[in-house]
């Protein structure tokens, strides 16, 4: 076991961890974060995508240990006070969302493109969501949802 | 209430569950954890084909830390199948085997345990002695005599089903132009993001059982549940959650599903859930029948098409699953698009020692789309007549009955066919003569298809039901049977009652695909769930409204007949003149001399006539889609890559009842379509799958994507709820197709054998070269 100190959604939080705990496994069994899901294990699909200091990680390869010291955001923390995120509110306008199983990682995987780029072209925006798949859509309204988040980023609404 | 839409039917609402997915709320099955909680593991067999000589579980039982060991001894060994009302002879499945295994995977025990890592060991401590039997893991060789013998079945064979209509033979010797083709497909996995999950506890005081789980089809998962458990379906309840998709893969009830019920019970009532891994996914769920399609068709010099003749065979796996339906929708879907009325095609699906074939979108759609529409460009091309002039040629026309007796009434197919080429240009881009100096060509290719809304082919019946019930203020439950696994079946299904009832949109709460709560639904495969439990709920929603109006007519003496509701007002039908609001009138109802709750209750049975299986002859759904598709490709001769540019769906939706749901169906077909035309392909070497995750069996990513335009063509089907058809498989069926023919328009040279592959085309073109 290890005693680790972190950020998690905007909150610290002090946690024993074991040391072969994956950072999926702390924030889902430990958490009850549950909107991070649970897939391949492989890091392969990228349903379990969280942001590690804002960087869209796979939470199934990290360590729950590694995360010590840093800052977790999880698709529960990004909505503020009730109000939905730009792009998950986008997400939910442009049709994006049909099974929802990879919504979340996708959401995370866009939101720390868009931190990082706020203006991204079509190509840069399937770049930044190439490691997240999705059966459902064909990708092309979550393409448009983060074009059009990224949209009212930029207009500050 | 602030954002009120009414009359929602054709608006692209927002889907009722997004909120809660992209928050992250949503419930899955895996997401479910209770007190207690075991995980269950089954125990596969290692061998493609043996016999079971003995299981020693004592080891395993006695590990600290195991609640229950089972094997088919804990059974009553009962087999379980999914087309057993008109194929008996295809209920060949035990959730746990006994006497012989048929393919690596094949479930014989299940154990629960305190944590993974003591239900591994106590697989490792089940000591099973095989006698290891010669295996068979192609179809051809499994049909020849003194191949293995895998079940009860001669040559192999589990299903042969023929269609046969008037005389091949004679209307091919009055043909100018025949040609004989064969044509290979390979297998594909389902590859939902969600894995099979199965949460079981078993209520021991009152001996029943719940089962979380996540599928298409919960009283299809019940009903195999009561046979094979002997339990009356009363004491079973069947919950879907959240389901991350399902394309066919978690339509029937799976030994997992079984093995967690039964472990919660052997465990005194501890619940346990049992999950698949990506490997399991990969290796042992469902996958797409391979299938050979060997054509021999003609044609009269202006196109006419005079006969088609062939035979399918299709590599069914270890057991029968969809195969019928499968086989059915592999040679019977050509009647929707084809005005054909001599032909004579035998299919056979054959057991091999690979694992199982089920269904998978389309069922054996997307296999029979890419053979016969390949075919028909070959053919068109073949009398020197454009694909799609052959195509308005032959095409299916609206209010009329096929040689098969399907009945046609709303059929846009020619629109669709028309509107596509008009779209993407065709008359300036097709058989355009290519730079040869360029590595790379364009081409452009069609291909059309039809679907079903629904396929009777699983019970005598296949009705969907719905309850509206309008609460004291005026906010509404519906409670449906259909399974939402992410194509947005709850939203539409609220969007239908909101119109009916002509209230706004956002009052409906929908409570979907509990057995234990909501009416009986047969589930949601084959594009049927729009147009089957899409009437039940508009005739619920009709019930309901009728009651309110009854209570409103009785009130204010008018008569009830000419009273409707519309926009959140009861309003006179002749004029529209508002008699008073929709809150006004539920008050009404629960007031002090009424205290009528107003429950609506509704059911749809298509009409259809049964099918008989030995000439393909039957009404099988209650109407039908179509659709044409073009895809624009670009080769590079010296790589033989293939890549598609832009694809245009042209589709009779009859009316879309949520367009961006309709579209991205269109759009998650069409990439899935483009992914199993290209690159997808199950692989297998011994019966072992060798490419069982997302690294090695590669589906298309957010690069891959394409523009995509898609067209609808509103007919109004007379049958639909709001005119609408159902659409969910039929955007998938003509890709390969539309591809595989542009490939053709680009270098010259006809792929036949699914996945395109640049080692083919290569091949392919050095073959062409030499000649």
């Amino acid at each position: 076991m290890k005693n680790i100190k972190l950020k998690i959604n905007n909150k610290t939080r002090e946690l024993a961890v074991r040391d072969s705990e994956l950072l999926i496994e702390m924030l889902r069994d430990r958490l009850g974060l549950l909107g991070t899901k649970y897939s391949c294990l492989e890091g392969d699909c990228g349903v379990c995508t969280v942001l590690l200091d804002g960087k869209n990680v796979l939470s199934c390869l990290i360590l729950a240990a590694d995360a010590d010291g840093h800052e977790v955001t999880t698709i529960e923390g990004i909505a503020q006070k009730g109000v939905l995120h730009p792009l998950q509110e986008s997400f939910v306008k442009n049709g994006a969302i049909q099974c929802g199983f990879c919504t979340p990682g996708m959401i995370l995987a866009a939101k720390a493109l868009l931190d990082k780029d706020p203006s991204p072209t079509d190509g840069e925006i399937a770049s930044g969501l190439d490691g997240n798949l999705c059966r459902c859509t064909g990708y092309i309204k979550i393409i448009d949802a983060v074009r059009q988040a990224s949209q009212r980023l930029k207009d500050g609404k | 209430m602030e954002n009120r839409t009414t009359s929602p039917v054709g608006k692209s609402v927002p889907r009722v569950d997004a909120r809660k997915k992209a928050t992250g709320e949503a419930v899955y099955a895996f997401d479910l954890n209770m007190p207690g909680m075991l995980v269950g593991k089954m125990l596969r067999s290692p061998h493609p084909h043996a016999k079971i000589l003995s299981i020693d579980t004592s080891k395993a039982q006695n590990l600290e830390g195991v609640a229950a060991v089972i094997t088919a001894e804990d059974t009553f060994k009962i087999k379980f199948g999914s087309n057993e009302f008109f194929f008996p002879n295809t209920v060949d499945q035990m959730a746990l085997e006994s006497e012989k295994v048929r393919y690596i995977g094949d479930e014989i025990a299940a154990v629960a345990a305190v944590d993974e890592e003591t239900a591994q060991k106590a697989l490792s401590l089940i000591s099973v002695k095989y006698e290891v039997l010669p295996a068979v893991f192609d179809a051809v060789s499994a049909m020849k005599p003194g191949a293995p013998q895998i079940h009860n079945a001669m040559n192999n064979i589990g299903v042969m089903m023929p269609v046969q209509f008037g005389d091949a033979d004679k209307a091919l010797k009055a043909s100018d132009y025949i040609r004989e083709d064969v044509f290979v497909l390979q297998s594909a996995a389902h590859c939902a993001l969600e894995p099979h999950v199965s949460l079981g506890r078993y209520e021991v005081s009152g001996g029943r059982v719940t089962l979380w789980t996540s599928t298409q089809a919960p009283f299809k998962v019940r009903e195999a549940l009561a046979k094979v458990l002997k339990m009356a379906e009363t004491d079973i309840r069947v919950v879907k959650l959240d389901v991350g998709g399902g394309f066919g893969g978690k339509l029937e009830m799976f030994p997992m599903d079984f093995a967690a019920c039964l472990l919660s019970k052997k465990s005194g009532g501890l619940p346990v859930k049992i999950y698949c891994t990506r490997h399991e996914e990969f290796s042992f769920t469902r996958r797409k029948h391979p299938m050979i399609y060997k054509l021999k068709s003609g044609v009269k010099r202006d196109g006419t098409l005079m006969a088609i003749t062939g035979e399918v065979i299709a590599d069914g796996g270890a057991y029968c699953s969809y195969g019928p339906t499968v086989i059915a929708a592999a040679i019977m879907r050509i009647f929707m698009v084809y005005k054909i009325t001599n032909i004579r095609i035998m299919g056979f699906r054959v057991y091999t020692n690979n694992p199982i074939c089920g269904a998978i979108r389309g069922f054996g759609g997307v296999q029979s789309g890419f053979a016969f529409e390949s075919h028909m460009d070959m053919l068109a091309r073949g009398i020197g007549m454009d694909p799609v002039e052959f195509r308005l040629k032959n095409a299916t026309d609206p209010d009329m009955t096929t040689i098969n007796k399907l009945i046609l009434s709303s059929n846009g197919l020619k629109d669709c066919i028309k509107k596509a080429a008009e779209a993407s240009g065709w008359k300036n881009k097709y058989a355009k003569a290519k730079d040869g100096s360029k590595n790379t060509v364009k081409g452009i290719g069609m291909a059309v298809a039809a679907d079903v809304m629904g396929s009777k082919m699983y019970k005598a019946h296949e009705s969907a039901g719905s309850i509206i019930k309008v609460e004291e203020d005026g906010s509404v439950y519906l409670f449906t049977g259909a399974a939402d696994t992410g194509q947005g079946s709850d939203t539409a299904m609220a969007q239908i009652a909101a119109q009916e009832l002509g209230i706004a949109y956002e009052r409906v709460r929908v409570k979907a695909a509990d057995t234990e709560i909501t009416p009986f639904d047969t589930g949601s495969f084959a594009s049927r769930v729009t147009f089957i439990s899409g009437n039940a709920t508009k005739n619920a929603a009709a019930d309901a409204k009728r009651q309110i109006l009854e209570v409103v007519a009785c009130e204010l003496k008018l008569e009830k007949d000419e009273l409707d509701i519309r926009d959140e007002q009861v309003v006179k039908k002749q004029d529209g003149s508002v008699i008073i609001s929709f809150d006004r009138a539920i008050q009404l109802c629960y007031s002090f001399n009424y205290g009528h709750l107003i429950i609506g209750r509704g059911s749809y049975n298509p009409k259809t006539t049964p099918i008989d299986f030995r000439t393909g002859e039957g009404n099988v759904s209650g109407s039908y889609g179509f659709e044409a598709q073009v895809a624009e490709v670009e080769v590079n001769k010296k790589t033989g890559q293939v890549k598609v540019l832009k694809m245009y769906d042209v589709h009779d939706i009859g009316y879309p009842i949520n367009p961006a749901s309709v579209h991205g169906q269109i759009e998650g077909s069409i990439i899935m379509g483009i992914g199993y035309t290209l690159y997808e392909d199950l692989k297998f070497s011994e019966g072992r799958v060798v490419n069982p995750s997302f690294s090695k069996y590669r589906i298309p990513r957010a690069t891959d994507t394409i523009p995509i335009e898609s067209i609808f063509i509103e007919t109004n089907d007379p049958q639909g709820p709001f005119g609408a058809k159902g659409m969910g498989e039929a955007s998938l069926l003509p890709t390969a197709a539309a591809i595989a023919n542009a490939v053709y328009d680009a270098i010259g040279v006809q792929i036949k054998d699914l996945p395109i592959t640049p080692q083919k085309v290569l091949k392919a073109l050095k073959e062409k070269e030499a000649v």
